[in-house]
């Protein structure tokens, strides 16, 4: 019980000690607070995927597939799947009202059933809040703004049905939904909200006017697509202006900034990938000529047939949660059954073997397992350079078992076993780790949750932009501290501490008495 | 009828005991056979010069040193040989009391703590249970060696006699049957190196305890009850200090 006594007499009156512990802190903090920014990014990674596409792809690129209705209809009818819905990806010009271009992945989908397999409804922006986002103390996000409740409730609708009022016909149109970074005129604030920016305008005569560009509001843009025929050859550009129903925010600046959302209808309609009568060629049939012998220069007849419309991908949702590795491959296996034989029903859709059906993962898995490698080389790294806290330790543990030499005698003269002098440090080295460690995780935890404000803070005030969301993907840094991560590191860092005491314990316990009481 | 375990009159008999220390490649003889008893109750002064081995016997007896393996020698304490390992640490966690010339307080705790540490090392685990005991006891025995209103204070605030008077009280905590004293005085003042002095032998005269001290002070060894002389690494007995010379 002596060792208690003295463990918490040495930690209390001793410098050397409070090293030890900083080393510890030192190090735990480092390793946390690197796993959990590199393992959220995975673990955000992982989760961005899943939050635009679901957790199993159908896919025919380019041409695409008819009757996606009966497919659909044949997942939703499996127990496995949650929900299914339609998408036409393609690529496309957005030209923004300030006349710049910008390529963009276009993606057409049908908000409601979108909404069912994918966060849409999650990531809509522009929508009323009750209460602003954490950071937002002064509550100035605009979606907070009671005066502009009713506007936003109406640009949620917008964007749940990706259609927006015509004031002119009353009608309801078919509307985009870009992400809140393609057009650049929504001002993100250190915060964590944005503002939509108010454009100054130069007239002829000089003078400047404020031109409002909230595009939701009343703003349109023009998109230029490139419909491919059923053999993939392109046809035509075809350009529409459309208006602008909301804009989504993903958290994935990828995503926010390069994809635009459109009525499925729509783009349809653009891609010439809707239902419609439309003239086919036929093989040119055997006509008989003068002689009475066949004659096969004739140029094919082209007979009109109703085309069934068509989707680029079905977006499968599985019943209960598939986000970790692997989960999605059984789901991944009923689809290929179920559409082999929606493929046997409808000679005219790619065959099972033609056709990809890929999981989240298998989607992101060159990205994921870049980030997977870059996390356990930086963890292995730091975990090296945190073994120098072992060294440490012992060094300042040796040091004190020198000063300490003569009271290792006494406690050996009243009585104390060799075993209790090296639990005596032992535990000495342990209360540091513990020491240490839990200051490390709370320093780890505080630094990895205000990672963001930090981050802005060094931006503005030393000019510092270390994650610039173009090169790490996501607009935030990760900020989340994993329990058993920081159960981990915490043993790692107790194993640390006893591992630099063990040395120097084993030493005290063999000293001599008689040399320790001599010892000067 | 039952049997009850003789009590000894002899408490520690030491016979033949060798102890030589290497410098480097010089093998020093510091003990050439050493016989020594000392009964129970007695208190036992061992006179001699510096370098003599006085300090060398008294950690032998204490079970701090071992030893030299041959010629073979025998301590026996209570009629039992000495053990090694586990029993050592018992025998001087239970047995022994030590006194140091030079107190050996552990700097970073209390006065109180520095005498509850032995009964710590003594009881191990069992100390929560005795805790409420010893402590009192603690306190009882720095009342008794005048420092019942300093339990809270650090070695380093203390006198040179206030820290050997801890000292003594740690030695005594755990009711040892034999107190060992080395130079309990070498490091005081004669005023203050009497008043210790006269502390021990009280206490020795109240508790009938047996008391064994090491010193090159005369007048130290001439209020034991007996005197013996370290001479040339032997014990030869000194009957009466005036006739050999060496009282004061």
């Amino acid at each position: 019980m002596y060792q208690l006594l003295l463990t918490r007499r040495y930690l209390t009156s001793k410098i050397m000690p409070l090293l030890a512990s900083l080393a510890v802190v030192l190090c735990t903090a480092m390793v946390l607070i690197t796993w959990s920014v590199m393992g959220g990014f995975l673990k955000k990674f992982v989760a961005s995927g899943r939050t635009m596409t679901g957790d199993v792809v159908i896919t025919w690129p380019n041409t695409g597939f008819p009757h996606y209705d009966d497919l659909i209809t044949r997942l939703k009818a499996d127990p496995m799947i949650a929900a299914a819905t339609p998408v036409i990806e393609a690529f496309g010009l957005i030209q923004l009202p300030d006349g710049r271009n910008e390529t963009v992945q276009i993606r057409g989908i049908h908000g409601p059933s979108y909404a069912e397999v994918t966060a849409y409804g999650d990531i809509l922006w522009w929508k009323p809040l009750d209460k602003p986002v954490p950071a937002d103390k002064k509550a100035q996000d605009p979606r907070v703004d009671p005066k502009l409740k009713d506007l936003m409730g109406r640009l949620e609708e917008q964007g749940r049905t990706l259609t927006r009022i015509n004031p002119d016909t009353g009608q309801a149109e078919g509307a985009v939904v870009p992400g809140i970074e393609v057009s650049g005129f929504n001002q993100r604030e250190v915060t964590g909200f944005y503002t939509p920016k108010v454009l100054l305008e130069r007239r002829k005569d000089g003078t400047t006017r404020a031109v409002d560009v909230f595009l939701p509001r009343n703003g349109e843009v023009i998109l230029n697509v490139l419909p491919l025929d059923t053999e993939g050859q392109a046809v035509q550009t075809v350009t529409r202006r459309l208006p602008v129903a909301n804009e989504f925010h993903s958290g994935v600046f990828e995503f926010d900034k390069n994809i635009v959302l459109i009525e499925l209808g729509v783009l349809q309609d653009m891609l010439m990938m809707d239902e419609a009568l439309r003239a086919v060629d036929e093989p040119a049939a055997p006509t008989a000529g003068d002689g009475g012998e066949s004659f096969a220069g004739t140029p094919p007849a082209q007979a009109m047939e109703i085309e069934p419309a068509r989707v680029t991908h079905v977006y499968v949702r599985g019943v209960g949660d598939l986000s970790t590795f692997g989960a999605a491959d059984p789901l991944r296996i009923r689809c290929e059954h179920i559409y082999a034989d929606f493929a046997a029903d409808h000679p005219d859709v790619p065959a099972e073997w033609n056709i990809r059906i890929l999981t989240w993962e298998d989607l992101n898995r060159t990205m994921i397992n870049a980030v997977r490698t870059e996390t356990t080389v930086v963890l292995v790294v730091f975990s090296f350079i945190s073994l120098t806290a072992v060294f440490l330790v012992l060094a300042i543990f040796w040091a004190m078992i020198s000063e300490k030499t003569r009271d290792i005698g006494v406690l050996r003269s009243i009585g104390a076993s060799k075993g209790g002098i090296a639990g005596l440090w032992l535990g000495y080295g342990l209360a540091i780790g513990i020491v240490g460690s839990v200051l490390g995780l709370a320093a780890a935890y505080t630094i990895v949750i205000n990672i963001n404000p930090i981050h802005e803070w060094m931006g503005q005030a030393l000019g510092l932009q270390i994650w610039d969301p173009r090169v790490y993907y996501f607009v935030k840094i990760p900020n989340e501290v994993e329990p058993d991560r920081a159960a981990i590191v915490f043993f790692g860092g107790l194993f640390c501490s006893v591992g630099g005491a063990l040395w120097p314990a084993i030493r005290a316990a063999n000293m001599h008495p008689v040399k320790a009481l001599r010892f000067e | 009828m039952t049997s009850h375990p003789a009590i000894h009159p002899t408490i520690l008999t030491v016979e033949n005991l060798h102890k030589t220390y290497r410098l480097g490649r010089v093998d020093v003889p510091v003990l050439r056979g050493i016989d020594l008893t000392v009964q129970r109750g007695e208190f036992v002064a061992i006179l001699g010069a510096s370098g003599s081995g006085k300090s060398t016997l008294l950690h032998l007896i204490g079970g701090l040193d071992k030893p030299d393996r041959e010629p073979r020698s025998n301590i026996r304490f209570d009629g039992e040989p000495l053990g090694r390992g586990g029993r050592l640490d018992s025998y001087r966690a239970s047995a022994i009391g030590f006194v140091f010339q030079f107190y050996h307080l552990l700097p970073e705790l209390t006065v109180l703590e520095n005498v509850t540490i032995a009964a710590m090392a003594r009881h191990r685990w069992g100390w929560w249970r005795q805790r409420s005991v010893v402590v009192p006891q603690a306190r009882a025995l720095l009342e008794r060696v005048g420092l019942g209103h300093r339990v809270k204070h650090r070695p380093a605030e203390l006198s040179g006699g206030e820290r050997q008077r801890v000292a003594i009280a740690r030695a005594l905590i755990n009711r040892p049957r034999m107190l060992l004293a080395d130079e309990p005085t070498g490091n005081l003042d004669r005023q203050t190196g009497d008043s210790i002095l006269d502390l021990l032998i009280e206490i020795q005269r109240e508790t009938s305890q047996t008391m064994v001290v090491v010193t090159h002070s005369a007048a130290t060894a001439q209020r034991a009850d007996r005197v013996v002389r370290l001479e040339a690494g032997r014990v030869v007995e000194v009957p009466d200090l005036v006739a050999a010379g060496l009282a004061v």
